[in-house]
Parts: C-alpha cells; sequence; structure tokens
C-alpha cells in the first residue's frame, strides 16, 4: 500500500480481496479426537480468536473457508475428510493441529491411522504439540494469515 | 430348576482381587450364561467386554456392575478355540461390545445373531489386536462415490 499526501490510499483489488479473507476467516469444526478440546478453547470466550479476525466456527463446509483438521484422522475418517474439503468453496485453507495429524503422532506404528493429513488435502500451516496449546494454535491462524496477505515472518 | 444364589449349577475356578479391591472371578466358558444368569438377579449389570491374547490362549474379560451395592466384578474366562456363547440373550447392550471383541481381537461369539465388524470396514483382512496379526502389512482403505468402502494393500488406492 502507498499513502498519498491527501489522505487517500492506493491498492489493487487482490490486495484488499486478501486483507478481507485474511481478516474474517471462518472455520469449520473438525475435530476429530483429543485436540478437539484446544481448538475449542481456542474459540471460547478466554482466549477467544474471533479478536485475531477469525470468526465463529461453522458446521457446515459449504459456510466456511478454513479447515482446521484437530485430532487423529483415521483411515476411515480420511475420505470424509476429503469430501468435507471438496464442499467447501474456494478460496480455502487447512491448518494441519497437532502431531497425530502432521505425521502420524503417538500412533504412528498403529494400523488405523493415516501418516499425516497432507496426503490427504493441502495443507497450508502446521501446528506442532500434542496437544498445542491454544496459544500455539493461535500463532497458526496468524501465520496464515500473513500467508494469505503474502507476508513473511521474515 | 436353578434358583437364585444356587451356586450348583457352576463351578468357580479360582478368586482374587486385585490392588484396588475388584474382584476377580475365573469361570469355565461353558458355565458363563448360568453365571451371568445368576448375576443379572442379583443385580449387575454389564458394564463392558475386554479380550486379551495370551498366545495360546484367549482371555475374554467381562466387568459387570452392581448399581446399588456399587460392587464391580471381574469375570474371566480362557478359551483355546477363539469361541465364547454370547450373552446378547441376557443383555442387549453385550451386542455392540461383543461386535467390538469381535472386530478387533477375533473372538467368535457364539448365538449372537449379527456378528460383523464394527469399527473397521467390512473388507478388512485380519483382527489388528491378535499377535499374530501382522502390522507390515498395511492396509489402506478408500470410499467410492456410493459411500462404500475398499480395503487394498496397495498405498496408492487409498488412506
Ligand atoms: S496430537 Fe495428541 S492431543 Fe492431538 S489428537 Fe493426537 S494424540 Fe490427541
Amino acid at each position: 500500500m502507498k499513502n498519498g499526501d491527501l489522505g487517500i490510499k492506493t491498492t489493487t483489488i487482490e490486495k484488499a480481496l486478501e486483507w478481507g479473507s485474511a481478516n474474517s476467516l471462518w472455520p469449520l469444526t473438525m475435530g476429530l479426537a483429543c485436540c478437539a478440546i484446544e481448538m475449542m478453547a481456542t474459540q471460547a470466550a478466554d482466549l477467544d480468536i474471533a479478536r485475531f479476525g477469525s470468526e465463529i466456527f461453522r458446521n457446515s463446509p459449504r459456510q466456511s473457508d478454513l479447515m482446521i483438521v484437530a485430532g487423529t484422522t483415521t483411515k476411515r475418517m480420511a475420505p470424509r475428510v476429503k469430501r468435507v474439503y471438496e464442499e467447501m468453496p474456494y478460496p480455502k485453507y487447512v491448518i494441519a493441529m497437532g502431531v497425530c495429524v502432521i505425521q502420524g503422532g503417538p500412533y504412528v506404528d498403529g494400523y488405523s491411522v493415516v501418516m499425516g493429513v497432507d496426503k490427504v488435502v493441502p495443507v497450508d500451516v502446521y501446528v506442532p504439540g500434542c496437544p498445542p496449546s491454544p496459544q500455539a494454535l493461535t500463532y497458526g491462524i496468524i501465520t496464515l494469515q500473513k500467508k494469505i496477505k503474502h507476508e513473511t515472518d521474515r | 430348576m436353578k434358583r437364585t444364589g444356587d451356586s450348583t449349577m457352576y463351578k468357580i475356578i479360582s478368586e482374587s482381587e486385585d490392588k484396588n479391591k475388584i474382584k476377580i472371578i475365573n469361570i469355565d466358558k461353558n458355565d458363563l450364561v448360568e453365571f451371568m444368569e445368576d448375576y443379572k438377579g442379583k443385580g449387575y449389570y454389564l458394564s463392558s467386554i475386554t479380550g486379551v491374547d495370551m498366545k495360546d490362549h484367549l482371555e475374554v474379560i467381562y466387568h459387570i456392575h452392581n448399581y446399588d451395592t456399587h460392587e464391580y466384578i471381574e469375570v474371566k474366562i480362557s478359551t483355546t478355540d477363539d469361541k465364547v456363547p454370547s450373552l446378547t440373550k441376557l443383555w442387549k447392550a453385550a451386542e455392540w461390545d461383543e461386535r467390538e471383541q469381535y472386530d478387533l481381537m477375533g473372538v467368535i461369539f457364539e448365538g449372537h445373531e449379527n456378528l460383523r465388524r464394527i469399527v473397521l470396514p467390512d473388507e478388512w483382512v485380519g483382527h489388528p489386536l491378535r499377535k499374530s496379526y501382522d502390522l507390515k502389512k498395511v492396509q489402506y482403505i478408500s470410499m467410492d462415490p456410493e459411500g462404500k468402502e475398499h480395503v487394498s494393500y496397495n498405498e496408492n488406492e487409498g488412506w
């Protein structure tokens, strides 16, 4: 953005749209296991992610643009995760929350767990931890907002 | 005719207590239905069914609980041919518990009317909590547009 002398800001339409979508992320409740408890805590009054421009959680994929995959993705759940992801409108983003979702976590030797949800849907931000604290998830959402706005941490 | 509390109908092999003072009763699997009928008459309910693979035999453990006295008993039976009698005639709740034990441990409950898999897809091969189950042979699950699940050994055909 450029600041003019007349109190007018000029920007591109892309930048304006990015700014808009980064600051009104509507997450989808995709709580699959224990990590979902921390996801609920992130959204509840105490830590309230709405302060960071992420609105209330929606229960329908058609009304949301961010899928927080929170919890162990089992092999039986994977086709359903994929289907819900495909039902979301563009632009859509995915946060992988917890080590289970990142690479299998404690179930890495198990028979029933997908070793990383990135095999199923494309992931934008990984939040490690077992479970990640609500602060970590908030940081993940802020990172995603920066990514949407093409800003970097460095 | 058998009366409640008549212990001649079934034989208790051994009785002990674990460190939490929970009573453990070992019985023969052929006495199971009579034993449970007796304890159902005394006010016990089936809480859950679990299984242990001891390599040469299977152990099936019934956790029963009394709401009035809050007494909790573990009833253990063992089987060498994977077959045990079903308790579905006594408690409807046993139906899903027995299906779970069939699915994961491969215990066959004789007299169960609908002994299918409950947590894994129907096409899954083997019972994963058995010691003999080969974890190296990974199975993958996929779903066709009708919603039917398919299992394959090929990594590219599912997740
Ligand atoms: S990462 Fe830990 S807390 Fe999160 S779903 Fe897996 S086991 Fe549960």
